[in-house]
């Protein structure tokens, strides 16, 4: 959790940094779309999962998996709509244009939080896609008043919890050999639920300690209190 | 019937000793070694500890009825015939003792099987765990401890203790403790964490020095040693062995009576996990 | 969800860490109870730095000012706040170690009562103002068509360094002044002046790691002497050696150094310079020592101090002082120390002198003192301060020469007695402008009050005064963002200040951290290469490498001792009828000298010898508090020719009898919630007096009477036992045992 990084101080000097961050990403997005025609890492990435397990049905009724080497944690959560400043779709991002979840929230896989992408990856592709968009132009709004959108938290734990993001990824994804990369939203689905299908993210799990310790009892990971509590 | 025996069973292998196995298979058994004749009292220890575990100023009305918070208080001394009015006539012959004294980590500790709801337990490494959510309030375990080393938070002390942006302080790692909670050091329990993720991320067991606890880590004569016992090549296991102190038992029976290392209050048989090594006088 | 309750949520979730341990009934609880959705923001970065990853702590070097030893620090820095601070590793003063009051610098930097806009004086109080406002009137004032003239200008500040340092002296410069007065009640102004003139140098690095014995006249090097933590880091050595190095503390009431002392003395304040003599005498002629190192006329001197003579003077049996003498002989090197009392005297620099001796003649120096070098940059070396420059300031402003006074990091008003009445002479200058973070006792009668950034918001290089063999820059430079929008950067000011008066000079630089890259990088080798043209560009790297280190080593030519020994006799203090104690103002490593009273992390550590905590206290021995019939707690009255104290007393017999010991730093009329009203100020009522040699304020000179005020004060202290009642809680051997045990390994 805590990457004990030196550095020296983030001075920003934002335009030069972000003009160069926009043409990496602008190229970036052609290039990523123009190798997306023939099988490659782009591919892998990008391409939706072969199999998909019949929507999540199959989940609550027995220790049977979505997917091999991982028992799913059971638990339905029927979640209220969120208002955000922005509405978000997610399904366009992630159905729709084929975007890796770990792509825009890249933090998962290195740190306890999986965190909301800078606006500047936002930026990335909006400042040449699609920006004739209300919700582009409302986001563009943020960017040239220099301001990220206050986002509202949909996922939220108790604050005596400890629960870090790059070691569940690490066990259900990296270090199983049965997932690849291009199916983490199937590893993301276990606890925050089809992603792929809603525009703004609604919390479809409980997340409450049943929901994790019946996960842990399936899957063999700590019973020790203070390994979660803080 | 099989519920007492059950309870006996459990009861004669928790008051196991270490040595026998004990009651967990540990993983870790975090130490440390705290060097009284390095020991300044400067209270440099303290104020790191106030610093890294969210501890709540409390203020001199609430300081003055016991409540102060700290995890870690610097305890000090004088040696007796400089005390009263005995030989009153004398000034002091020489400098006071200091003893930085927090959560001693019992391997029997005294607090756990006390408590009602089992929200003070052995962590697997070693730790006397303290569950805030989990807490009740009862205040059994404060009562039943020898080192009077539990914190009693018997008023939102959060209210008072960081006026914003004092706040912006606080430690994301840790909760803020509300009232009605018991608690205490925790060997900086957040540092061991976050130290064990990055091992494991990397594949790899946590080393000796990758971490440090908040109280060792300022320390300015390095007086105090923090580390795994399990781990035969640590700093902290290497003083144990050097000074002879074990745990596992209620009288340390050594080679050399005369070498520094003891544990406090040891003969209560509370298998604390520090070992203090005996101040020296040069006169 | 009643009212209070929903404050409580809101108020947890403004701070973001609403960890409210509340009891949770059932491991499936519905959800609200813990975490509403769409209840709290989560606001993004906007164009974060590659390596900057939420949840996951970076750190930044930077350096600790919270006393002007110039240690190197360390924060953690998560979320755009700094949560913790640490020593920096790779300094060598003092090598990854902090102090309480370096790890307390979080509460300065957050601390509730920071001054967040400017202010000016408006019929008679301080009114909220706008930045324009205050610098044109500023530049009405001071500016280049305010007609002041020179030495009418004065700066006023603490201990400064480095580019700071410059950017103050082009300021007076321009202005035509050279008044900067450096104020600094913790000094080590007289023992500098001793080195200076007996060893040719006047900060020699002090080895106590190589020192068999260590015999210290009131110099509280654990604790604020000099540089602590480095001291901190030798006595550990010291004391973990093949043999076990000695500690001595010949002082009138206990410090922390004395705490720890194997044998503490207590001396009879005004005669430490006696005993040094006493000593000198029993080496030359009960121990047989060579005395030729020394002149003829010192010899003398010596001799007049016999045991008995010195006994009687100093108060120390002289079974005692002939047992002191031995040691020093017997654990060469030794290393003889002086500072604090023995050296607040009028009698100051004789007593340091004769300490100093005492090296000379155990051939101390150059083993454990050892020849420094001055440093490679004299612009930038360390402008320490003393309490001279307090007394020539109260002069100055008392005979009418000052007609603006721009003041920083100090705090005059607190520290000066009241018989300079410095407050009415303050007041008398026309036009006075604050620099400063909190409203303290002199920013409240500035004209201008200017809110500067917190030493955790600014860029800064620092010198510290005391350096080892390894000289160094540190660097200051900011952990986050200034929290409050209105405040400014003090280098950023005094570059603006000197623009004003030198229009086109500062025309090519940005700002403060603009003018520090380039001031290094005509510095060569530092930045650039060494042949490099003087428009080539700047190595950034090397840049960014010293901001890593948060230090920059520079190279030091050690240059030789010159020692000459010419010392004075030393008149102890008359005995007084009327004021038959003697006050002492000690200061302690929390509150400093009043400068940290505002930190509560610091209010509430308990003091290291009483463990008093949130006020202050008297300490006395149990004889005195028996002739005045006081118990712990009680109140006593402390006269002074200057004036009176009313403070609850702490009893134990690590003082002089004659002495009565007041820890300076509380006592504050201004300066925040958690400072303002408590305890009082013993340098209030010091009597006048300086050290003859240097000006130093004779602080431990003050003489008074005292009396129980017939009741109970309020003193809260940790514990309620000073002993162990037998229990082997701090348990001890003897060295004779641990060097059997732990000698030669």
């Amino acid at each position: 959790m805590e990457a004990e990084a030196e550095t020296c101080h983030p001075r920003p000097r934002r335009s030069l940094a972000l003009s160069l961050w926009t043409a990496m990403m602008v190229v970036a997005l052609i290039l990523g779309n123009a190798l997306l025609a023939k099988p490659s890492l782009a591919d892998e990435i990008m391409t939706p999962r072969k199999q998909v397990p019949s929507a999540f049905s199959g989940w609550l009724d027995e220790d049977v998996g979505p997917f091999p080497g991982v028992v799913a944690p059971e638990g339905t959560y029927e979640g209220k709509d969120v208002e955000q400043p922005i509405e978000f779709p997610h399904d366009l991002h992630t159905a729709t244009n084929k975007i890796n979840c770990l792509y825009c929230h890249t933090y998962a896989r290195r740190s306890a939080v999986a965190g909301i992408p800078p606006t500047s990856k936002c930026m990335g592709c909006h400042s040449i896609i699609a920006t004739d968009r209300p919700r582009i132009k409302q986001l563009t709004e943020y960017w040239d008043k220099g301001q990220s959108p206050p986002w509202k938290k949909v996922h939220d734990l108790p604050d005596y919890v400890r629960f870090t993001h790059e070691r569940h990824l690490k066990k259900f994804l990296f270090d199983n050999p049965d997932m690849t990369v291009e199916r983490v939203d199937e590893v993301c689905a276990l606890c925050h639920g089809d992603v792929t299908k809603m525009t703004v993210a609604k919390k479809q799990k409980p997340l409450t300690m049943g929901f994790c310790t019946r996960c842990h009892q399936a899957n063999g990971g700590t019973f020790d209190c203070q390994k979660c509590h803080k | 019937m099989s519920l007492v025996r059950n309870f006996i069973e459990d009861w004669s292998r928790y008051r196991r000793s270490i040595n026998e196995g004990g009651f967990h298979e540990y993983e870790h058994m975090w130490g440390m070694v705290i060097d009284l004749d390095k020991c300044t009292g400067c209270n440099a220890c303290s104020v790191a500890c106030y610093a890294e575990n969210n501890l709540a100023v409390v203020g001199e009305e609430k300081f003055e009825s016991g409540q102060g918070m700290h995890w870690l208080r610097v305890e000090r001394y004088w040696d007796e015939p400089n005390i009263g009015n005995e030989r009153v006539r004398d000034t002091q012959e020489h400098g006071g003792s200091f003893m930085p004294m927090m959560c001693q980590q019992c391997n029997s500790a005294t607090c756990e099987p006390v408590c009602p709801v089992a929200a003070a337990y052995h962590t697997p490494d070693g730790l006397n765990a303290q569950i805030y959510n989990r807490c009740v309030g009862s205040r059994y375990c404060a009562n039943n401890c020898p080192y009077r080393l539990r914190y009693f938070n018997f008023y939102s002390y959060y209210e008072d203790s960081w006026p914003s942006p004092l706040d912006m302080q606080l430690n994301p790692d840790i909760t803020v403790r509300d009232k009605g909670v018991m608690e205490k050091c925790t060997f900086c329990v957040q540092r061991i964490r976050s130290a064990k993720n990055t091992a494991k991320m990397e594949n790899r067991e946590v080393a000796d020095g990758d971490f440090q606890t908040a109280c060792q880590q300022t320390c300015p004569t390095t007086a105090i040693v923090f580390g795994d016992l399990l781990d035969h090549d640590s700093e902290v296991h290497k003083l144990w062995h050097k000074f002879q102190t074990k745990l596992g038992t209620t009288k340390q029976k050594k080679d050399n009576p005369e070498l520094r290392g003891y544990r406090l209050y040891e003969q209560l048989n509370t298998e604390p996990s520090v070992t203090y090594l005996e101040r020296v006088r040069d006169v | 969800m009643s009212k209070s309750e929903f404050d409580r949520r809101d108020f947890l979730k403004v701070m973001g860490v609403s960890g409210v341990a509340a009891t949770v009934a059932g491991c499936d609880m519905p959800s609200y109870i813990t975490s509403e959705e769409g209840a709290e923001e989560v606001i993004p970065y906007l164009s974060p730095e590659e390596y900057v990853i939420p949840g996951v702590g970076v750190w930044y070097a930077s350096t600790c000012l919270q006393c002007p030893a110039g240690c190197g620090i360390r924060g953690r820095v998560r979320e755009g706040r700094v949560l913790k601070l640490e020593g920096n590793p790779t300094m060598s003063l003092n090598s990854g170690k902090l102090c309480q009051m370096g790890q307390s610098a979080l509460q300065s930097h957050y601390n509730p009562d920071r001054l967040t806009t400017p202010l000016m004086r408006k019929d008679g109080a301080l009114a909220e103002a706008t930045w324009e406002d205050a610098l044109a009137l500023m530049e009405e004032k001071t500016g280049p068509s305010s007609g002041i003239s020179g030495h009418r200008f004065a700066w006023y500040t603490g201990s400064v360094s480095g580019h700071q340092n410059v950017l103050l002296k082009a300021h007076l410069e321009a202005m035509g002044s050279s008044n900067h007065f450096v104020h600094e009640v913790i000094n080590t102004r007289v023992w500098q002046a001793v080195c200076k003139e007996m060893l040719g140098q006047s900060m020699p690095t002090l080895r106590i790691d190589k020192a068999g014995l260590v015999l210290s006249f009131g110099a509280d090097f654990l604790g604020t002497w000099m540089s602590p933590i480095q001291f901190s880091a030798q006595y550990a050595a010291f004391r973990s050696g093949d043999e076990r190095g000695m500690l001595i503390q010949a002082e009138p009431s206990m410090s922390l150094t004395g705490a720890n002392a194997d044998l503490w003395v207590a001396v009879r304040p005004g005669t430490e310079g006696i005993m040094a003599l006493g000593l000198a005498n029993v080496l030359i002629h009960k121990e047989r020592m060579d005395a030729s190192v020394l002149p003829p006329e010192t010899q003398e001197l010596i001799a007049r101090y016999n045991v008995s003579i010195t006994s009687r003077i100093t108060g120390i049996a002289g079974d005692r002082l002939i047992r002191i003498a031995r040691h020093l002989k017997n654990r060469s090197p030794s290393l003889v120390l002086a500072g604090g009392p023995a050296a607040g005297h009028t009698t100051g620099f004789e007593a340091v002198q004769a300490a100093m001796m005492l090296n000379i003649l155990l051939g101390n120096v150059g083993e454990t003192i050892e020849a420094n070098a001055d440093f490679a940059f004299p612009q930038l070396a360390a402008l320490g301060g003393g309490t001279t420059d307090l007394n020539r300031f109260a002069h100055a402003a008392g005979s009418g020469q000052l007609d603006a006074l721009f003041f920083d990091g100090s705090n005059p008003l607190f520290g000066a007695p009241d018989h300079m009445n410095l407050n009415e002479k303050f007041d008398a200058i026309p036009f006075k402008v604050a620099f400063s973070t909190f409203m303290d006792e002199t920013t409240a009668r500035a004209d201008v009050v200017l809110p500067i950034a917190s030493a955790i918001e600014d860029w800064g290089t620092h010198v510290a005064a005391y350096q080892n063999e390894q000289h160094e820059i540190a660097f200051q430079q900011p952990l986050m963002e200034p929290i409050h929008p209105l405040t400014r950067s003090f280098g950023d000011l005094l570059l603006a200040l000197n623009a004003m008066r030198s229009p086109g000079t500062y025309d090519e630089i940005d700002d403060y951290y603009g003018y520090l890259q380039s001031a290094l990088g005509a510095i060569p080798g530092v930045l650039k290469g060494e042949d490099a043209a003087e428009d080539d560009p700047l190595d950034i790297q090397l840049w960014n490498q010293i901001l890593q280190d948060g230090r920059l080593e520079v190279p030091a030519e050690t240059s030789l001792f010159t020692t000459s020994v010419s010392i004075k006799d030393i008149t102890s203090p008359p005995t007084d009828e009327a004021f038959p104690y003697y006050l002492v103002p000690t200061p302690r490593s929390s509150l400093y000298d009043g400068r940290h009273a505002n930190l509560p992390w610091l209010q509430e550590a308990p003091d290291q010898i009483s463990k008093v905590v949130w006020t202050s206290w008297a300490e006395i021995h149990p004889v005195t508090a028996s002739k005045l019939g006081l118990e712990e707690g009680d109140l006593i009255r402390i006269t002074s020719a200057s004036g009176v104290l009313e403070v609850p007393v702490y009893i134990f017999k690590g003082i002089h009898t004659d002495v009565v010991c007041v820890p300076m730093g509380q006592g504050h009329t201004e300066y925040g919630r958690y400072a303002k009203g408590r305890g009082v100020n013993p340098l209030k009522i010091l009597d006048p007096g300086e050290d003859t040699r240097t000006g130093e304020l004779a602080l431990y000179g003050t003489r008074v009477g005292l009396a129980a005020a017939g009741r109970a004060g309020r003193m809260v202290k940790m514990g309620n036992t000073e002993s162990q009642h037998g229990r082997k809680i701090v348990a001890t051997i003897t060295a004779e045992q641990q060097r059997r045990n732990e000698g030669e390994s």
